[in-house]
């Protein structure tokens, strides 16, 4: 398999950014239903005499109870945005967004399978499974994809049944009309689901750097735009971005989703850091 | 035409269209640029937008500019530039181009060409046609030229293929046969002469007057023909000679005499003084090169005129001895024939022979030593022979002393010898007077030892003191001479061999008998009996070729009046090998200059300065505008991808040339300050000399040696690395005094006369080494000089110097089958810079160090061999040369360090054989 040989580079990128984000943040801790130990408590009435420990018990007068870590696994719905419009970069040092989402999806994905989450790609069908294994298809099928290079690939994830308190994250650049976005968020959101939108942008698409006499045109076939002088919409269009984006995070906010920014010039990392932070919030727990 | 200065216009109404610059600029800047393309994901977040302002939509002002610079020059095309204008033809009519192009013509026929191009681009912008015609008969094999009127185009081209000629004009024939009729009454005639006068001259004036306005066009003073004469005898020297038409400015030639594969022997200037039409210069080429003289020609002038063939009349002078050839095995040095024969046979043709036999053949000088007396019939056909102009040298002995009158000599004799000197003489051996001024021996040196003891006496009369070339000291003559007819007869009152005199001896007599020669004047007349074939003639151009198909024969009656003509053109005729030489410029007359024609010719110079048309430079200057502007428009519409990444290639650029500039300073270091300084402590020199296999070299404080040393080590080690399992380190400078040898398997020590002895401490460090079982090859350096024969030259006698002390065992010559000889290749020489240098080796019997010699000692300079600067190119040239040699001397190296790793494995591994034999067994 000819992708196979760019699918350990991915992979391993993936598991550095990834690494990164264990070191600075720890597990769950708190007591729950997991094998490895977590701390001894008195016995209380109620407790299971099949839980007290006795070999801590005879040490001394009180009698103890073994507790273990809480070890749940969650299922999670990864999906990204794999239309023409992510496949651009404004400049050849910077990366395309969709290589970047891709990257922030495997590392992401890296991170959920190491903390003994089932994961899966959104769009697929596959059932949420754990295991390294899940992760080289995960790149796998991305690769695939990508070199398929779908044209008419969806901007926004299909509609599928999902079954409650399952998690989905989904990477785009979300430019789609604010309407389709809500419509879809509402869909998930009341089915039980809970969702981390990933907003990935290039800084071009911020900044909007360009100057004088430009023709723009789209990539998704929207057709051209000519504009005489950019440098005067400039403040227009950053107040449009602005309002794209107010509106995601008030549909993010609605449905109790939670909504991240992203800069293919900066560092990827940050934006894993925020979402493990954002998914390991005793929210989603209580959420269960 | 349209002039402004060295420039000009030949189309400048095209100019006009300069007006329309404005509307163009006008234009230019009404068009908007074309919007810069760009793609953009966030497309539907500006759909809609629209701009409060908007870019104004002008060109940039230097774009602007750029474009009209484009249209400006392409106007400028248009108008046809031109630089240094011809200006217009006068008249009207037809040009009637008349040139001649007789041998004179051949210097500055470039010019001529130029000219008469120029004269046709003007006749074909008024758009008139233009007739050539030519005033020399076309060569044997070619037609003549058409003489109608045709397009310029053509006539360009026939000027392109047309060549002077090897012989004369013809103007008669041409004023005889030109026919008027096309070119009507009112053509424009230029004649470009040669700038010679003849008989016609005038008659052709007037007829070319006749059909229109006439030019004639003369040669510069620099380009004038100048005829070079063959080398002619006057006053017993060779003489130089060289005709022009006369002129008032004085005029220097250079004559280059060459040999036969062209290289130049001798230069001779000659000058022509202010209105003389003569110039000449001794024919100054040494003797010994005189002989290989083939040709001569007058420098810069490249013509059929002004070259010299000369055949073997010039060169060799056929010299005939009387007697008997000197025999091997009897006594030649009593023979007078040895004597002549050892003075005379590097310069001249000889034979040895009876008289006979001699006047058959053709000789210039017949020498006629005393015990050849001629018989009566001999002496008759001699004296004809000399009256028809041989030079008969007489040499005197006892015969003439007792014979004193037989026709043949050129004053009368007394009878008898007088002896000067000896057992029983008063007197002593007389010695030379100086010679006078008026004898051909005139400025020769007398060596202080020659003598004459024994001498025939001349009875004094009036006439004997003209006819003296040479005289004793005492004023008796010793040489005479008498012309007789053509030629001369020359007595030496003394003998050709070492009886009477000690004159034989020495270098006087070759260069008297030399002078003798060189009175002759070569083959008595040049004539010859059968008919001689062209061998190789000339072009116009003064150049040797093939004959072309039709030229005649030269017939024995013909030659004095050979005439360079089509048919008979100047050059080399006869068989191979014996070959005649007919040249141009002594058959061509008397030349006078063309200076006019009555009958009012406009005169001119012809001139090679040639306008410059500019419409192709100013087009492709044009066109690298619009290449320039096409990218500047691909790169203001963004449509240029290149040039973010063209932005950063100076800078890397730069990067890399500061890099390779670091590079180059850093790479000469001082060889010297290496080495030295890697002996600074004996530490380092331990560490440096064992972590890694080292050769080493003696630093023997000849700086240039040493060099060679450490760069012949070098390349060994790179052969040894490429081929061998040796992977030597770069090679170290050791000085026995100081530094440890012990560290060192081998050591290369070149013998130079700078090193000084060894101190005590020194020769026991070199003893112990050797004792140890080290190996140091000592180089002589001077196979070359020794010419392989060891023991003798200046570096055996150093290397003596430098070993005083050690304790040397006995050295043999390296036995054929020895170690070195098969220890990596199988060799059998060994060859350094020189080649042929014997090797020696100690004569060990086996029983100390394993039969290992410690000494290798030769001369072949095998570092100089082995040399590589610091791109791996071989430093010095081998002798006798050849990258075999190179090779070989590589081959010795690697065998030599083997011998020195391995001591004689190799010699064990011979037995191989015997012991897989005896295994099997």
């Amino acid at each position: 398999m000819a992708a196979g040989a760019a699918l350990p580079a991915l992979l391993v990128a993936a598991d550095r950014v990834a690494l990164t984000v264990i070191q600075g943040v720890h597990g769950r801790r708190r007591v729950g239903q997991g094998d490895s130990f977590w701390q001894f408590r008195r016995y209380q009435p109620g407790d299971a005499t099949s839980r007290i420990d006795w070999r801590q018990s005879a040490k001394n007068r009180a009698v103890f109870v073994r507790e273990t870590e809480w070890e749940a696994a969650a299922s999670v719905w990864l999906w990204r945005d794999a239309s023409p419009s992510m496949r651009w970069s404004s400049a050849d040092t910077l990366p395309q967004k969709a290589e970047r989402a891709e990257l922030a999806l495997l590392a992401l994905g890296g991170l959920l399978v190491n903390g003994g989450e089932r994961i899966a790609q959104l769009g697929t069908g596959e059932r949420p499974v754990t295991g390294r294994a899940v992760l080289r298809r995960l790149a796998a099928t991305l690769q695939i994809e990508r070199r398929h290079d779908d044209a008419d690939s969806p901007s926004l994830p299909r509609r599928m049944a999902l079954p409650a308190y399952g998690h989905v994250v989904w990477f785009s650049d979300f430019l789609a009309p604010l309407d389709e976005i809500e419509n879809l968020v509402r869909y998930y959101a009341g089915m039980g689901v809970f969702g981390h939108l990933v907003q990935v942008l290039d800084p071009a698409e911020e900044e909007l750097p360009f100057s004088g006499h430009v023709r723009f045109s789209g990539l998704e076939g929207e057709g051209t735009h000519l504009i005489r002088r950019v440098e005067a919409v400039r403040t227009a269009y950053a107040q449009r971005l602005t309002a794209q984006r107010e509106g995601l995070a008030r549909i993010a906010a609605s449905s109790g989703w939670t909504l991240h920014q992203h800069r293919t010039d900066h560092a990827p990392q940050t934006l894993l850091l925020s979402l493990y932070l954002a998914m390991a919030q005793p929210r989603l727990a209580a959420a269960r | 035409m349209f002039t402004l200065g060295a420039l000009a216009f030949a189309a400048p109404w095209m100019l006009a269209l300069a007006i329309t610059l404005p509307v163009i600029w006008w234009l230019l800047r009404l068009m908007p640029p074309a919007p810069k393309l760009v793609r953009f994901p966030a497309i539907r977040l500006l759909l809609g937008l629209k701009p409060d302002e908007e870019t104004p939509r002008r060109l940039p002002l230097w774009l602007a500019i750029l474009r009209l610079l484009l249209v400006s020059l392409m106007i400028a095309a248009l108008a046809q530039p031109l630089l240094n204008p011809a200006g217009e033809i006068e008249g009207g009519g037809p040009l009637v181009v008349v040139i001649d192009d007789g041998w004179g013509a051949a210097p500055g026929w470039r010019q001529r060409q130029q000219h008469i191009g120029n004269l046709i681009d003007k006749a074909e912008r008024a758009g008139r046609s233009v007739a050539i015609v030519t005033t020399a008969p076309p060569a044997i094999d070619e037609q003549p030229l058409p003489r109608g009127l045709m397009r310029p185009a053509d006539a360009r081209a026939l000027i392109g293929a047309l060549k002077p000629k090897p012989w004369p004009t013809d103007r008669a024939a041409l004023a005889r046969t030109l026919d008027a009729a096309p070119y009507g009454t009112d053509a424009t005639v230029v004649w470009v002469s040669d700038g010679l006068d003849g008989p016609a001259a005038t008659a052709l004036g007037e007829r070319l007057t006749a059909i229109g306005a006439l030019q004639l066009l003369l040669p510069e003073g620099g380009v004038a023909p100048v005829a070079l004469l063959p080398p002619s005898v006057q006053g017993g020297e060779l003489v130089l000679r060289a005709a022009r038409p006369p002129a008032d400015q004085p005029r220097r030639i250079a004559v280059q005499a060459s040999d036969e594969q062209g290289r130049a022997l001798a230069r001779m200037e000659m000058e022509f003084a202010a209105g003389e039409s003569q110039a000449q210069t001794p024919f100054s080429v040494p003797n010994e090169l005189r002989n290989r003289v083939v040709r001569l020609d007058v420098e810069r002038q490249g013509g059929a005129g002004s070259a010299v063939l000369l055949d073997e009349r010039f060169r060799r002078r056929p010299v005939g001895i009387v007697g008997e050839p000197p025999s091997e095995t009897g006594t030649p040095l009593l023979n007078e024939v040895y004597y002549l024969d050892r003075a005379l046979a590097p310069f001249a043709a000889l034979s040895v022979g009876d008289i006979g036999k001699l006047l058959q053949e053709k000789l210039a000088v017949v020498l006629l030593p005393d015990n050849a007396a001629p018989s009566t019939a001999d002496s008759d056909a001699l004296a004809q022979w000399v009256a028809a102009g041989g030079v008969l040298v007489r040499f005197a002995g006892p015969r003439l002393a007792n014979a004193p009158d037989d026709g043949l000599i050129p004053v009368r004799l007394r009878a008898g010898e007088r002896a000067l000197g000896g057992a029983i003489a008063w007197g002593e051996p007389a010695t030379l007077a100086e010679f006078s001024d008026k004898s051909p021996f005139a400025g020769l040196a007398i060596p202080q030892d020659v003598r004459i003891s024994q001498q025939v006496l001349a009875e004094p009369n009036a006439e004997l003191s003209d006819r003296t070339w040479a005289r004793l000291s005492d004023g008796t003559p010793l040489v005479t001479a008498e012309r007789r007819g053509e030629g001369w007869l020359v007595l030496f009152h003394s003998s050709a061999n070492t009886t009477w005199n000690n004159l034989p001896l020495s270098g006087l007599f070759v260069e008297m008998l030399q002078r003798l020669v060189a009175l002759s004047r070569g083959v008595a007349g040049g004539t010859f009996d059968q008919a001689l074939r062209p061998y190789r003639v000339f072009d116009g151009f003064g150049r040797l070729g093939d004959p072309p198909v039709g030229v005649r024969p030269i017939l024995p009656d013909q030659s004095a009046k050979f005439v360079p003509a089509p048919a008979t053109p100047p050059g080399l005729y006869g068989e191979e090998g014996a070959q005649q030489a007919f040249n141009l410029g002594d058959r061509v007359g008397t030349l006078a200059a063309l200076t006019g024609i009555p009958g009012g010719a406009t005169l001119g110079l012809i001139e090679a300065q040639s306008e410059i048309d500019l419409v192709p430079f100013v087009l492709v200057a044009a066109l690298i505008l619009l290449l320039a502007d096409m990218f500047i428009a691909l790169w203001l519409r963004g449509l240029l991808p290149a040039a973010t990444r063209l932005r950063r290639a100076p800078a890397a650029m730069l990067a890399i040339a500061l890099l390779g500039g670091g590079l180059g300073l850093s790479l000469p270091t001082d060889v010297r300050a290496q080495s030295s300084g890697a002996a600074a402590t004996p530490d380092e020199l331990y560490l440096r000399a064992t972590l890694e296999t080292r050769l080493a070299y003696v630093v023997t404080g000849n700086n240039e040696v040493d060099q060679i040393s450490r760069a012949g080590l070098t390349g060994l080690g790179n052969v040894l690395r490429q081929r061998t399992s040796v992977e030597p380190a770069e090679p170290i400078g050791v000085d026995p005094e100081s530094d440890e040898l012990r560290l060192f398997p081998f050591i290369y020590w070149p013998v130079t006369a700078e090193q000084p002895s060894l101190s005590r401490a020194g020769i026991a460090a070199v003893d112990r080494f050797l004792k140890q079982g080290g190996i140091i090859l000592f180089d002589t350096r001077d196979a070359h000089l020794t010419g392989g024969r060891s023991g003798i030259g200046s570096g055996t006698r150093e290397l003596r110097r430098l070993l005083a002390g050690i304790e040397i065992p006995p050295l043999v010559a390296m036995p054929k089958d020895h170690v070195i000889g098969k220890s990596f290749y199988l060799l059998s020489d060994f060859p350094g810079r020189w080649s042929g240098g014997a090797l020696w080796l100690e004569a060990g019997d086996g029983r100390v160090n394993d039969g290992v010699s410690s000494l290798v000692i030769g001369g072949n300079d095998w570092a100089g061999a082995w040399a590589i600067n610091s791109f791996g190119d071989p430093m010095l040239p081998v002798a006798p040369g050849g990258n075999n040699q190179r090779e070989l001397a590589y081959r010795f190296g690697v065998n030599i360090v083997m011998y020195a790793l391995t001591g004689n494995y190799k010699d064990d591994q011979v037995h191989l054989p015997k012991i897989l034999e005896r295994l099997v067994r």
